[in-house]
């Protein structure tokens, strides 16, 4: 299989401070990555820089064998879709219009959206189930709802990679699982690569190919996602306890109280 | 605000409105003024210059229609379709809805260039060729220095940009300040009434002079309407999107600064034009920067004149300063706008 992402001796760092240390990681095309760790271990440096939004200090960024650094934003937006933690979603802006934002690189900044364009747009709205949202003030849809027009944004890119940064924060369970098999089934039938980060630890075991755990800027744990989920050193790296609960064949991480 | 994106016909309507306003403006920049001329003569006269029939003006009737009123309506329709568009171009790349022309020190500068030329400070400045000039000079080079403070390196943002404004406004404006307080009482009512705004300077060789400026101006920031949609969804999206958000930016803002730099330096600082205009547009055709911008230039240009014919006959022989004029007017109805659009 060949590598759809592949991040080698990536450094980013703040002032003095390092985010992200010398991480080399590579994502097999057409599977699913994801990124756990406590909170500032680095995780949304490592994914911004990936997506080309930060500057990284030393390594490289290879996304479908193309160097990141050496292609501008248009060229980038067509090899990675990228989806931020927070989204600033521009209020009075229509779904279909919003969608459509993710053809910029296609079109241009001088030329309007081409029929072809538009047939990419329409196709995603459908498979989202977003439809009948189309004319609607993205500002008005409810948590998932526009959770999933944002996804419909970064599909829209037509790319074969897509970034995600904590994808379902804010999102009630079953919108969480919801936007998560709509990812599955687009890794499945479209072959799409996914690199997320996740908090929660039973979504990331149950719908990610391979685990790899970041903590402290450094890679410690990188593997298949039910062996990640019961190693003993996941739980130190959190500073806490749980158990792992086999539940008709899906692992469940549950906390322990101490 | 939480409205529904408008449709097509709301769009058109208000178009097709505001294009009848600016024929409106424009005829009433002919039409109106203490010189009274019967309206067939002067459009007689006016399909004379394209060549169809004979003019029946005089000679003193000409010269006012002519080498008054029109270079007058010109600038009027130059000032009002630059402030607005550069307004509405701010507001998107800033993403800031108290943004306008003058928010990177393009006022504080064009207003202590004037100021230097109409205190002639440098002795045989005092000219009418020299006030615009260093108004202009002004205006750039305070432009120019808030950019280099707040807009370069890989640190800057939007952000960085206004408060390097903010803070290249305070100092020119204490220095222009302190220049004034050594003036004579007769040159600091002159800088007052500068400052103030008029388009009673208007002539053609200044209108032809802005005139090239203020047309590439206007329509590269029309041009970069679809890149400031792009750009709504903040930098680092913008960015991720395929946008070069920098190289943007820096157009939009080149475009903007130079386009009201060459504007104020004609007619002084007139405000509330760059601020209130495209905000009533987008409360009536939405966020679209595409709609807004070009809409904007027509409203702008049309309120502009429309305010300026106001301010030359409302106390005729005097004039009313036109900034007076943009504010009383301009606000009740952005009011009117802002709660009918609430409601609905």
């Amino acid at each position: 299989m060949t590598n759809a992402i592949e991040i080698n001796n990536l450094s980013v760092s703040a002032g003095s401070k390092k985010l992200v240390s010398d991480v080399t990681l590579n994502v097999e095309a057409g599977s699913w990555l994801t990124i756990i760790g406590p909170n500032g271990a680095g995780k949304t440096s490592l994914i911004e820089a990936v997506a080309g939004i930060r500057k990284f200090g030393s390594g490289s960024v290879k996304i479908s064998g193309q160097d990141m650094a050496q292609r501008n934003e248009r060229a980038r937006a067509r090899l990675l879709a990228f989806v931020p933690q927070n989204p600033l979603v521009p209020a009075g802006m229509s779904v279909r219009d919003y969608v459509t934002l993710g053809r910029t690189s296609y079109h241009g900044m001088l030329r309007a959206p081409s029929a072809r364009d538009r047939a990419v747009v329409d196709s995603v709205l459908e498979r989202l189930s977003l439809q009948h949202f189309a004319k609607q003030n993205i500002s008005v849809l409810s948590g998932g709802e526009r959770q999933r027009t944002v996804i419909a944004r970064a599909l829209a890119q037509s790319t074969m990679v897509v970034v995600l940064d904590e994808p379902i924060t804010g999102l009630d369970l079953r919108h969480q699982m919801e936007l998560l098999e709509l990812l599955k089934k687009e890794v499945a039938e479209c072959g799409l690569t996914v690199l997320a980060t996740l908090h929660d630890l039973t979504l990331a075991g149950q719908f990610a190919d391979r685990l790899v755990l970041l903590d402290k800027s450094e890679v410690v744990l990188d593997g298949p996602a039910h062996e990640i989920i019961r190693d003993p050193e996941l739980a130190s790296r959190y500073g806490m306890q749980f158990r792992v609960v086999d539940v008709d064949g899906s692992d469940v991480v549950v906390p322990v109280r101490s | 605000m939480t409205l529904s994106p408008p449709t097509t016909r709301r769009v058109v309507v208000v178009s097709v409105f505001t294009l009848a306003l600016l024929v409106i403006a424009v005829v009433c920049g002919l039409v109106v003024g203490p010189t009274s001329v019967s309206n067939s003569r002067i459009f007689g006269s006016l399909f004379a210059h394209i060549g169809i029939g004979h003019s029946t003006l005089d000679q003193m009737q000409t010269t006012v229609i002519w080498q008054l009123r029109a270079p007058r309506l010109v600038l009027g329709l130059l000032a009002g379709a630059m402030l607005a568009v550069a307004g509405g171009s701010y507001q998107g790349v800033f993403r800031n809805p108290l943004a306008d022309p003058y928010l990177l020190g393009v006022a504080a500068g064009a207003g202590i260039g004037a100021t230097f030329a109409i205190m002639d400070v440098g002795h045989g400045l005092n000219t009418p060729t020299w006030t615009p000039l260093l108004a202009f000079i002004g205006a750039l080079v305070a432009v120019g220095a808030t950019w280099a403070i707040g807009g370069r390196g890989s640190r800057s943002n939007e952000g960085t940009l206004i408060l390097a404004g903010v803070a290249i406004a305070a100092l020119l404006t204490s220095a222009q300040t302190f220049l004034q307080q050594q003036a004579s009482a007769n040159s600091i009512a002159r800088v007052y009434i500068w400052l103030l705004g008029s388009l009673a300077s208007a002539n053609w060789s200044s209108v032809n002079l802005i005139l090239p400026y203020v047309i590439v101006c206007i329509a590269v920031c029309i041009l970069c309407g679809r890149a400031l949609d792009v750009m709504s969804v903040g930098e680092n999206e913008a960015k991720s999107l395929g946008l070069p958000v920098r190289r943007i930016r820096f157009i939009v803002i080149l475009a903007s600064s130079l386009g009201t730099a060459a504007i104020v330096s004609v007619v002084g600082l007139i405000g509330f034009v760059g601020i209130i205009v495209p905000h009533i547009v987008r409360l009536l055709v939405g966020i679209s920067n595409r709609r807004i911008l070009p809409i904007s230039a027509a409203l702008g240009a049309a309120f502009l004149v429309i305010a300026d014919t106001i301010a030359r006959t409302a106390i005729a022989p005097s004039e009313l300063p036109i900034g007076v004029i943009t504010a009383a007017v301009g606000a009740p109805v952005f009011v009117l706008i802002l709660s009918f659009r609430k409601s609905s």
